[in-house]
């Protein structure tokens, strides 16, 4: 059963992600069971849950990786859920960005290149694309590293470059699975500084699944998933 | 640790065990791979031993002819004795000779070698004639046929016993009363005879000479004064094996290697769990090494299996022109303990050589050590190579070669071949290295850049998996321009117009019995007449040597009369209003001063007398038939039986064949190279992309998750193989050519020709083979990058 959201204070604006009454099951195991939630534009929304609740899950029913077997899943507007494999890697690839815990870049790629990398795969010219790039380096303090390989990175590093590569094509939803779960504590907010002001600037959303309260004091808002439910939603005052 | 990586390798799990026997069957396909081909070449040794006897009364061997005439080894190139399809039977060694009754040889023995053929197949004749009951037995029969008799090889009297006799039983006197054993056949389908005779019928006859033992001297061991085109010469075997050793072993290492490469980056998480338990990097090391000696261990006696499960089928594949005896593809105790304890040692240093590059710690991969760049000096032995065949044809030019042996010769000639593919090989990596930098720095697609920079950080691994196809360009590519320049030269084409193959040529005083075969000056008219009513037959022409007339080969031009030329189309024309013409063809080059097709060229008037034509003596005898098989070969015998020589009645198209039997076995060797070569080379690029894959399974699947379509990560892939192989496969053809050009100019004085159209085909086949072995591989990234493998990590 799934829990209601807290009423919004003061005025809403329209939904940009909405997910209603999901259920997502794994042959015997039930991940998801109608599970509904929605997403404000510009919201920063933290997902929470023991480990195995469903919480990545539920992140990557929102971002059309996977289709629930039940309910319904809309972005600006639009289904999604009813859309096929082609047209939901299209979304992902223009309207979304991802940040993952690790091994996301290519470890043959140069810094500069990782970030470009969205932006060349959505046809963007080469010259174009890294003067991009090179715009997030300073921002997320990656300056002098353009030319390194990513293997050649410490953890923090590899992930702010993950970060800007996230960021780096104005994505209107950010999605985040345990973007600090790999990085100390003090590199770990050094990260979530950088990807709330990024977000912020930008005025994107964000899908932040984490395990850690002190990430998930970065949200305006919380929501709890446990047993393939969302049970509680509060909204975080800015 | 020993024991405990034993424990780790068997109960992995099921993945663990799957991945044990992909790396087991890779190697068991190499090892198998590497067994056929040293099988292969101690069969041609086998082989090539069991023509011994053959030489059997020529100068070099060590049963030369004694008193009576000699066997002259001075004589043009005799067909080599040639063989068709049949079953196979572990043969015997050669034995050497003995009598009938086991004791040792004290009488002589009449002996001649001479050639047939029938439908393009040559057929070993051995007339012999015994001088007591303690003469010399040939191996493989069990006496000596009386007078009368005759034992033929197995494949040779099926032939016999279906052929009619007109067309090949009436050309060997006597019956059928045994056939040869496997001891003194080459092959399986050799045709050869053994025809008794009185020796008082034998011994007045020419290219007859008396010995008194039976040569054990092989082909390859006889330096000088052997029979021509018996066998395989030690030149030839050198080439031979050096060609098929370097362009099959070092695939086959390749794959070899490239499977017990196989999920080395999946066996690195096992590892960092184990250091986070307290292993040290040296345990560590020693329980990789166990995993990958298992896996090559049970991989190797596979191989065996495949090895001893294919020798049949290998055994027929006539890649020296020849099959083999099943028996001949052995392997000896130095073999079996190389491979069985040499493949498991390679697996094992190659896994301990892995992890160095990758620092295994407490975290997981912590550092993974990009290889150095591949320095330009790579090129250094390539141009070695290319020098040290340049300054051979260099030598040559300036006229200095003939100071040289042949045997200085060819070796120098394998060296600078060798040093050029071992070049090829040291400065791939770095022409691929400048290749793909150059790419990246250009590139405007994401495939594209991730291709490139991938290619570009490890040059090394990525020239590796196309390095066999590369080797096996080269070859293919230097040996087609060696035989399309032969072939121009030698004007194949007119050989295959339809009179060379229907014109039968009778030469006459070209037999090195010389004076001892008086030809007269004309045909008796009962051999004309029983050529004219063999139907098919469609014209005689008898050519006359008349001395003091031009200059050919033996000093004089040869003279026909125009009615009887234009009757025999095949050997030219006459100009009008002329009477007789001299001619001064070469047969075995079917062409005329290397410019005109012998049946268009006109031949100049003769302007002597008839008279001098009445007492000038036959010089050749040439018969235009149908072509049709059985109108040649009754032909054939007619002419055989009324003018027994060393050399039978040949076709124009025989006579070229012949003469060109060196450019055949470079083809042969050229096929073997290629079609061998490909396939093992595209299997080492399967395992290649096959492993490539399983290194970079989470970053790919991360990146679809994050929207990038599969068709890009396709393409990186196919990129991938693709860069190194074209910016290699450049280099390769363009070596392969020079190479050819060097060895034409220091060998033959001869200029490269170009490769014709069919040299296209087999470069679109070898890429063809690539891509689909690639593609092969696109199902398994679908499924392996799909969004629940990113799930599962």
């Amino acid at each position: 059963m799934s829990g209601p959201e807290s009423p919004a204070v003061g005025n809403m604006p329209e939904p940009l992600l909405v997910a209603r009454e999901i259920s997502m099951s794994f042959g015997p195991t039930a991940a998801l069971r109608g599970a509904s939630m929605s997403l404000a534009a510009g919201e920063l929304l933290a997902v929470m849950g023991p480990s195995g609740s469903g919480k990545s899950t539920l992140l990557h029913c929102l971002a059309g990786i996977l289709v629930p077997g039940a309910g319904e899943i809309s972005f600006a507007g639009q289904r999604i859920d009813s859309l096929d494999e082609k047209a939901r890697a299209r979304l992902r690839r223009d309207r979304f960005g991802f940040v993952f815990q690790f091994g996301q870049l290519v470890p043959e790629l140069t810094v500069e290149e990782n970030i470009a990398l969205p932006l060349l795969l959505t046809g963007a010219r080469r010259a174009e694309a890294i003067g991009r790039a090179g715009g997030w380096l300073e921002r997320l303090d990656l300056a002098g590293l353009e030319r390194r390989r990513c293997g050649e990175l410490s953890g923090g590093q590899a992930q702010r470059v993950a970060l800007a590569r996230g960021l780096v094509a104005d994505p209107a939803v950010l999605f985040a699975d345990e973007p600090t779960g790999s990085l100390d504590s003090l590199t770990g907010e050094q990260v979530m500084d950088l990807l709330v002001a990024g977000a912020r600037e930008q005025g994107m959303s964000v899908v932040l699944v984490t395990h850690d309260p002190r990430v998930a004091a970065y949200a305006d808002r919380e929501i709890v998933v446990r047993d393939g439910h969302v049970v509680s939603g509060e909204l975080i005052a800015p | 640790m020993i024991r405990l990586g034993v424990r780790f390798a068997l109960a992995g799990g099921r993945e663990a065990v799957g991945r044990l026997a992909l790396i087991a069957v890779g190697v068991a396909v190499g090892v198998g791979l590497l067994l056929a081909t040293i099988a292969s070449l101690h069969a041609i040794n086998a082989q090539n031993s069991r023509y011994a006897w053959l030489e059997t009364g020529f100068s070099g061997s060590d049963a030369p002819a004694g008193s009576g005439q000699a066997t002259s080894a001075a004589a043009p190139p005799a067909p080599s004795v040639a063989s068709a399809s049949a079953s196979a039977s572990a043969p015997a060694s050669a034995s050497a000779s003995a009598t009938a009754d086991g004791g040792t040889a004290s009488d002589r023995l009449w002996w001649r070698l001479r050639a047939d053929e029938y439908e393009g197949r040559e057929i070993g004749r051995v007339d012999v004639a015994a001088t007591g009951p303690h003469s010399p037995v040939p191996p493989g029969i069990a006496r000596l046929p009386k007078a009368g008799e005759f034992y033929a090889s197995p494949a040779l009297a099926r032939l016999l016993a279906r052929t009619p006799r007109a067309e090949l039983g009436d050309r060997f006197p006597g019956v059928l009363v045994g056939t040869i054993g496997s001891a003194a056949l080459p092959a399986p389908n050799s045709l050869i005879i053994v025809i008794g005779h009185a020796a008082a019928e034998l011994a007045p006859q020419s290219d007859v000479g008396q010995v008194s033992a039976i040569s054990t001297t092989t082909p390859a061991s006889c330096a000088d004064g052997c029979a021509f085109g018996v066998g395989i010469s030690a030149d030839a075997l050198t080439l031979i094996l050096s060609v098929v050793a370097a362009a099959l072993l070092f695939p086959i290492m390749i794959f070899v290697g490239n499977a017990t490469r196989l999920s080395a980056a999946r066996r690195e998480q096992r590892f960092a769990a184990m250091r986070l338990v307290g292993a040290t990097p040296g345990q560590i090391s020693v329980i990789s090494a166990v995993e990958s000696g298992m896996a090559a261990l049970t991989g190797a006696v596979g191989g065996f299996g495949v090895f001893y499960a294919a020798r049949p089928a290998l055994a027929g594949i006539p890649f020296t022109g020849q099959p083999f005896f099943t028996g001949d593809l052995m392997l000896g105790v130095r073999d079996v303990v190389l491979v069985a304890v040499g493949i498991p040692v390679v697996a094992v240093v190659a896994a301990r050589v892995a992890l160095r590059r990758v620092n295994v710690s407490p975290l997981g991969i912590s550092r993974r050590v990009t290889p150095r760049p591949p320095r330009a000096w790579r090129v250094l032995p390539l141009a070695a190579g290319l020098g040290e065949l340049a300054y051979a044809a260099y030598v040559a030019d300036i006229g200095a070669r003939s100071s040289t042996s042949t045997s200085v010769e060819a070796a120098v000639f394998l060296s600078g071949v060798l040093l050029t593919m071992m070049g090829l090989l040291a400065a791939g990596p770095w022409l691929t290295m400048l290749c793909s930098r150059s790419i990246a720095g250009h590139a405007r697609r994401a495939a594209t850049l991730v291709a490139a920079r991938r290619i570009a950080d490890n040059p090394q691994a990525a020239f590796r998996s196309v390095a066999g196809l590369v080797l096996a360009l080269f070859v293919s590519t230097c040996a087609v321009g060696i035989i399309t320049t032969i072939g121009a030269y030698n004007d194949d084409a007119v050989g295959s117009a339809a009179p060379g193959s229907a014109t039968i040529l009778q030469v006459l005083d070209d037999d090195p019995a010389g004076p001892r075969t008086p030809t007269g000056s004309t045909m008796p008219a009962d051999v004309r007449q029983r050529l004219a009513s063999i139907p098919g037959v469609a014209g005689i022409a008898l050519t006359r040597r008349v001395p003091g007339v031009g200059s050919g080969q033996h000093g004089s031009s040869i003279v026909v009369s125009c009615a009887e030329l234009a009757s025999v189309p095949a050997l030219g024309r006459c100009p009008s209003g002329a009477g007789h013409v001299t001619m001064n063809p070469d047969f075995g080059g079917g062409i005329v001063a290397g410019t005109s097709p012998l049946s268009a060229t006109v031949w100049p008037r003769f302007g002597g007398s008839d008279a001098e034509l009445a007492r000038s003596s036959l010089s050749l005898i040439a018969v235009a038939t149908s072509g049709s098989s059985a109108s040649v070969e009754r032909v054939r015998t007619t002419l055989g039986l009324a003018y027994p020589r060393t050399y039978p009645p040949l076709t124009l198209t025989e006579f070229r064949a012949h003469g060109s039997w060196r450019l055949k076995g470079y083809r042969r060797l050229a096929n073997v190279a290629i079609f061998a070569s490909v396939p093992i080379a595209g299997c080492a690029l399967a395992l290649s992309v096959a492993g490539g894959l399983a290194d970079r399974r989470r970053p790919f699947s991360l990146l679809r998750l994050a929207g990038t379509p599969v068709g890009v990560l396709r393409r990186v892939i196919v990129l991938e193989a693709v860069v190194p192989l074209l910016a290699t496969a450049a280099a390769a053809i363009g070596t392969g050519l020079l190479v050819a050009q060097l060895f034409l100019r220091g060998q033959l004085y001869e200029t490269l020709h170009f490769p014709g159209a069919g040299y296209y085909l087999v470069l679109l086949a070898g890429l063809a083979i690539a891509l689909a072995v690639i593609s092969s591989a696109m199902p398994v990234l679908a499924r392996t990058t799909g969004p629940e493998a990113a799930r599962q990590e």
